[in-house]
């Protein structure tokens, strides 16, 4: 209590009674006798809950409790049956066909393969100007139509009868089956979007086959998501009532979890190592297939120049952000754009300059500096933007790096979304990002670069050979070659240092020990049907929580 | 009085305009806009955009085409939360700013009018520092510190109160208000002490008081009321200014008010909630100012409406 | 119509408005006013308050053994004494006393700047009509209240995404939306000084209308411009503030009180030393100012006599 004392001292309050932390709040939300409501800090507000606009997590998060795919999330995130019970492929693995079970919209139409088909060719119909779009560029005809060159029926997915769904692949691509539990697969209600345009994401409109339905969507107070009876299973859900907070203020939001009024917020890296020590049971962290890097825009005037982009990755100390900077949470230096330990990829050698000592590292630097016409005369001028949520620590221990080599380099903050924005916009000369992958395949990180992926490509990043060998992988329907060839594209696009990569991630959460199923997973989904709480007497399919380490 | 107030009116319907056209050219004039993430697009997909919302004319035809839809009162759907009317959006935001900043308002004036006359009697003595110094205080902290600190005792430590959001009644907006409240003290007590000693001063309380009227009285009685009238110039502006809310008070205490939507509209080029934004609160300042006019001359019979 | 205050944030609006119904009255004979000032005990304390900070700001970064931008590895989170700093370091190790004093610089730095700026354009334009009146008059305050009528928070807005985030562009945003009510003061001080017959002997002399607002009315108009300009400067130390939360302020590696007392609201429970020092930095500042203000008005304005 020591330090609120001196806190009392910068001067409002006079006195204070007793200090002793107040965990059982009675600030929680209300909720209707008999009724569970999880409360869930979700740091943004959705722009959409469109599934074929949503980009961010805090939206995706909200998106995937109420629809449900082919296949579906279990409670850490693994494949399961979703809308398919079953499926099968054919030997060349380009025909994938689906069964699909009987289920209903929340309205009481029922679900069918059409649904599917409309929803593949919406995303893909560039009209909709889905940014994710590109994701799908496997299916059959799925660039063509994006592209505008062929009509949206050309597709190749078709619904046979009301329970198949066939999708027809323009190479093999095991990874489908990830995809298909990820937003941009998921069915919309062509009814509802027929009828009512942009306007079917209302509340009042919008209908799910999932296990909870869209209730309120209030913007900066919250979007709530209650239980959907129609769901086929919804006897084993809990959860009554979801609302998602747009805790954009994440110090805020941590005391409101600690205080019991909220159940769950996401860490910021640099707060991971003090909530440990404060509330170690609240905190969760778990390796996750995520990096975080500093895009370097090579469409820039000054940093089109690849001898700049590599003298800025080199000198940056990557052990003293993962280690010092991140207070020792157990991050790893990263020079390599994909995470190690994903499944059937060989990760290819680390540059040669990783292992030199720091000094010889900023030698090379300057000479490549000098040698694009820069130096103590004529200083490298670099801007940064960076994203609010981010830990400015890291930019700044960048920065100081950098000005060893006698860059002189400037930070702009903005608030998240509108940093990224700057980002797909190509409105920056060196970007703070972090990816995670849509599902578990190196090529979820890999196609962030590749030149057609676009807007989310954000240095505008383009070597026809890194390309050429992608399209190859792609083609390649034996993995162990895939992942070698894909391996071979992440060397040449490492030597041309589109990106400055920081360190892979871990992520962090505070979660209410009250709480159960909630599972600890390389992805961080968490859905909310399988959750509970421990003093309820429903217990569901999640079981207990994963303990905290 | 009648015709004053129809002359205000009219005067501000050229204002008004004069505030959409100056808002509306700034905006486009800004780089960006709300669709340029989509600039890696295939060409006819940002055509396809660019036609929906008529960015493919000319802007002083966009302009008129604005102008035209505003005089009926059409503000036109939010360019970034897709399938969301403007107006709507304000519709759900403004209350819960209004009430927050309303309250606070209130709330300093009673203890700005209240330091400020403790000040005023006092005046260079004890009772006046300390008065102006409590006053001020309240200005010296910057509210994203007191935001946070009060959070902090009343939430995290006592759990009196909630720490953000609106979902605990009454409750939730203890703490926003004292945050607003806080800062608006020191203007109103330095306001309210400057006209009382003035009135003070004046003929007529001197007359007062040697008639024998006991202190108590030629201040509540007498002197009050005219040296209250100065304050209306302030007030005018300030209720309008509160209703359309605090931006770090929204960020602070995770409110839905229109002080965070404004901010991130703006940064994301949502021209159509901007612009109405900026004509609400103009409407807004235009209006109060009036109020503030007519309350002045009703409070204060040396005050003529021209 | 007086200036709308942008949801409370910068502090000396309510100051100025009543600058405004005070500054007819605002000439009176200096010697009187400083005589009356040098009594005022809180604002002569606040005046040596001020000066020591500015001297501390001006000349000890040069004489610590410690740079504001100076990022030890080792030294993360250092609590206040440990390791040599005084008042501890932040994140990346940098010395808060060092920050703090650079930061102190930048806020009286911007405080003085964009008040400067605010007083040029807002005492040409004042001046201008409330010297000729009649349609120019008109004319120009409608200026004025149109700009009134547009929110501060869009002006930052555009300013910055326009012309991008440096530290002059905030000095100019903020001295240009501070003018407004500096305009309108000297306006109705001009309105008052014009028809007294100095002016008119003056004009009578055959002296051009700029010549006689830059001899003759300008200089007249000196006590309410002092002491609005005394309430302007923590506004704007206020408002830069502001600037910094919304992050659009200052940019690393530089800082200021404002960009320092945010960073230490972050860090608060983990290291409230960040909060604390800047924070009492900050106020004794305004304070101080304020005082000055207060001292100023009392001094300058008969009404207190």
């Amino acid at each position: 209590m020591k330090r609120l004392a001196i806190l009392l001292a910068v001067g409002l309050m006079g006195s204070v009674a007793g200090c002793a932390a107040n965990k059982a709040s009675g600030a929680r939300m209300p909720c209707p006798a008999g009724k569970l409501c999880l409360e869930w800090g979700n740091t943004s507000d959705p722009v959409s809950l469109d599934p074929h606009k949503t980009q961010g997590t805090w939206e995706s998060r909200i998106v995937n409790d109420m629809l449900i795919g082919l296949t579906d999330n279990d409670a850490e995130g693994n494949v399961i049956p979703g809308m398919a019970t079953s499926w099968e492929t054919s030997p060349d693995g380009l025909v994938w066909t689906f069964h699909l079970r009987e289920a209903k919209w929340s309205d009481g139409v029922p679900v069918t393969g059409e649904d599917f088909v409309y929803a593949l060719r919406r995303i893909m119909d560039p009209k909709t100007a889905a940014e994710y779009a590109s994701l799908l560029y496997f299916i059959k005809n799925g660039e063509e139509v994006n592209a505008g060159d062929a009509p949206p029926t050309a597709l190749g997915v078709e619904s046979p009868d009301p329970r198949t769904v066939r999708i027809t692949l323009k190479h093999p691509a095991p990874y489908i089956l990830q995809l298909a539990k990820h937003q941009t697969m998921y069915p919309v209600p062509r009814h509802m979007v027929e009828k009512y345009g942009d306007k079917w994401t209302d509340p009042e409109h919008y209908v799910s086959n999932g296990p909870y339905k869209l209730v309120a969507w209030k913007l900066g107070d919250k979007v709530t998501i209650e239980k959907n009876p129609l769901y086929w299973e919804a006897s084993t859900v809990c959860i009554d009532r979801v609302n998602f907070y747009p805790t954009e203020d994440p110090g805020s939001a941590e005391r409101q979890v600690r205080s019991g009024e909220l159940d769950y917020q996401g860490l910021r890296l640099n707060r991971i190592a003090y909530q440990k020590r404060e509330a170690p049971e609240y905190v969760h962290t778990h390796i996750y297939l995520g990096n975080a890097y500093l895009p370097l825009n090579t469409g820039s005037a000054k940093l089109r120049d690849p001898r700049l982009r590599k003298a800025l990755s080199m000198v940056v100390d990557r052990d003293f952000l993962s280690h010092d900077v991140m207070l020792g949470i157990g991050m790893e230096s990263a020079y390599n754009f994909v995470p190690p330990g994903i499944a059937g990829y060989p990760n290819p050698p680390e540059p040669e300059w990783a292992a030199w000592p720091m000094e010889r590292r900023q030698q090379e630097a300057r000479r490549l500096l000098a040698e694009a016409g820069y130096g103590p005369k004529n200083p490298l001028e670099i801007e940064i933007k960076q994203r609010s949520m981010d830990v400015t620590a890291t930019q700044a221990s960048v920065q100081n790096d950098w000005s060893k080599i006698g860059v002189k380099t400037t930070i702009i903050t903005a608030e998240t979304q509108i940093a990224y924005q700057y980002y797909r916009t190509g409105d920056f000369e060196v970007g703070d990002a972090g990816w995670i992958a849509d599902y578990n395949d190196p090529m979820s990180f890999l196609y962030l670069m590749h030149s057609k992926t676009g807007a989310m490509n954000y240095g505008k990043y383009a070597n026809p050979e890194y390309d050429r060998l992608l399209d190859l992988a792609d083609n390649e329907p034996h993995p162990k070659k895939r992942g070698e060839i894909l391996a071979q594209a992440e060397t040449v696009m490492m030597n041309d240092n589109p990106a400055i990569n920081l360190y892979f991630q871990i992520y962090g959460n505070l979660v209410s020990p009250r709480l159960t199923g909630y599972k600890d997973n390389i992805s961080d989904t968490h859905p909310s049907r399988f959750m509970s709480f421990k003093d309820a007497s429903c217990k569901a399919a999640g079981g207990d929580s994963t303990p905290t380490r | 009085m009648l015709r004053f107030i129809l002359r205000r009116l009219l005067v501000a319907i050229p204002t008004i305009f004069v505030v959409i056209t100056v808002a509306f050219f700034m905006m486009r004039a800004a780089p960006g806009s709300p669709y340029s993430i989509q600039r890696k697009l295939p060409p006819e997909i940002e055509e396809n955009l660019k036609k929906k919302y008529h960015f493919d004319e000319p802007l002083i035809v966009q302009y008129g085409r604005y102008l035209s839809q505003v005089a009926v009162g059409d503000f036109g759907p939010s360019m970034k939360y897709e399938g969301r009317e403007v107006v709507d959006i304000i519709k759900q935001a403004v209350p819960t700013s209004a009430k927050i900043g309303l309250t606070a308002l209130f709330l300093s004036l009673i203890i700005g009018i209240g330091l400020g006359i403790i000040a005023a009697l006092r005046q260079n003595r004890f009772a006046d520092y300390f008065a102006s110094t409590i006053a001020v205080i309240g200005v010296c902290v910057p509210t994203f510190v007191t935001g946070p600190l009060l959070v902090l005792i009343f939430a995290t430590n006592l759990g009196w109160l909630p720490t953000a959001g609106i979902g605990a009644g009454l409750k939730s907006f203890v703490l926003p208000v004292i945050v607003l409240t806080l800062p608006a003290i020191a203007g109103i007590a330095r306001l309210t002490r400057a006209s009382m000693i003035e009135v003070l001063n004046s003929n007529f309380i001197r007359t007062a008081r040697a008639k024998g009227l006991s202190g108590s009285t030629v201040v509540f009685r007498h002197a009050l009321k005219p040296a209250l009238v100065p304050l209306m110039g302030y007030l005018g502006p300030a209720t309008a200014g509160v209703i359309t809310g605090s931006l770090i008070v929204d960020k602070l205490f995770r409110l839905p008010g229109l002080g965070k939507i404004f901010f991130t509209a703006g940064i994301q080029r949502d021209y159509t909630l901007v612009m109405a934004i900026v004509i609400l609160s103009a409407v807004l300042i235009l209006v109060f100012n009036l109020l503030a006019d007519i309350a002045q001359a009703l409070m204060d019979p040396r005050v003529r409406l021209t | 119509m007086s200036r709308q205050p942008s949801a409370f944030i910068p502090g000396s609006r309510a100051g100025a408005a009543a600058m405004e119904s005070a500054a007819v009255q605002g000439r009176s004979l200096w010697d009187d006013a400083r005589r009356r000032l040098f009594r005022n005990k809180a604002a002569v304390t606040s005046m040596i308050v001020i000066a020591v900070m500015v001297a501390l700001a001006l000349v000890l970064p040069f004489l610590l053994p410690f740079k504001y931008n100076e990022i030890t590895h080792t030294d993360v989170l250092k609590a206040p004494l440990q390791s040599g700093h005084l008042l501890g370091t932040d994140t990346l190790g940098r010395d808060l006393f060092a920050r703090i004093l650079t930061g102190l610089r930048m806020s009286i730095t911007i405080g003085i700047v964009a008040t400067a700026v605010a007083l040029v354009i807002g005492v040409a334009w004042g001046a201008t009509a409330g010297y000729f009146g009649g349609r120019i008059d008109e004319v120009m305050m409608r200026i004025v209240d149109v700009l009134y009528s547009l929110p501060f928070i869009f002006f930052v807005i555009i300013l910055m995404v326009t012309f991008g985030r440096n530290i002059i562009l905030i000095f100019v945003a903020i001295g240009a939306v501070e003018w407004l009510t500096m305009s309108r003061i000297v306006r109705a001080q001009t309105m008052s000084l014009k028809n007294m017959e100095f002016i008119e002997s003056a004009r009578a002399t055959g002296l051009t209308a700029g010549q006689i607002i830059g001899r003759h009315v300008v200089p007249n108009l000196l006590g309410p411009v002092v002491v609005y300009i005394t309430l302007t400067v923590p506004g704007v130390i206020l408002t830069e503030a502001f600037l910094s939360y919304i992050g659009m302020g200052v940019q690393e590696p530089r800082t200021s009180l404002g960009r320092l007392i945010n960073s230490g609201v972050t860090n608060m429970e983990q290291a409230p030393w960040l909060l604390i020092f800047p924070c009492i930095v900050m106020a004794v500042l305004l304070l101080a100012l304020n005082f000055i203000g207060d001292g100023l008005r009392d001094a300058i304005d008969p009404k207190d006599r």
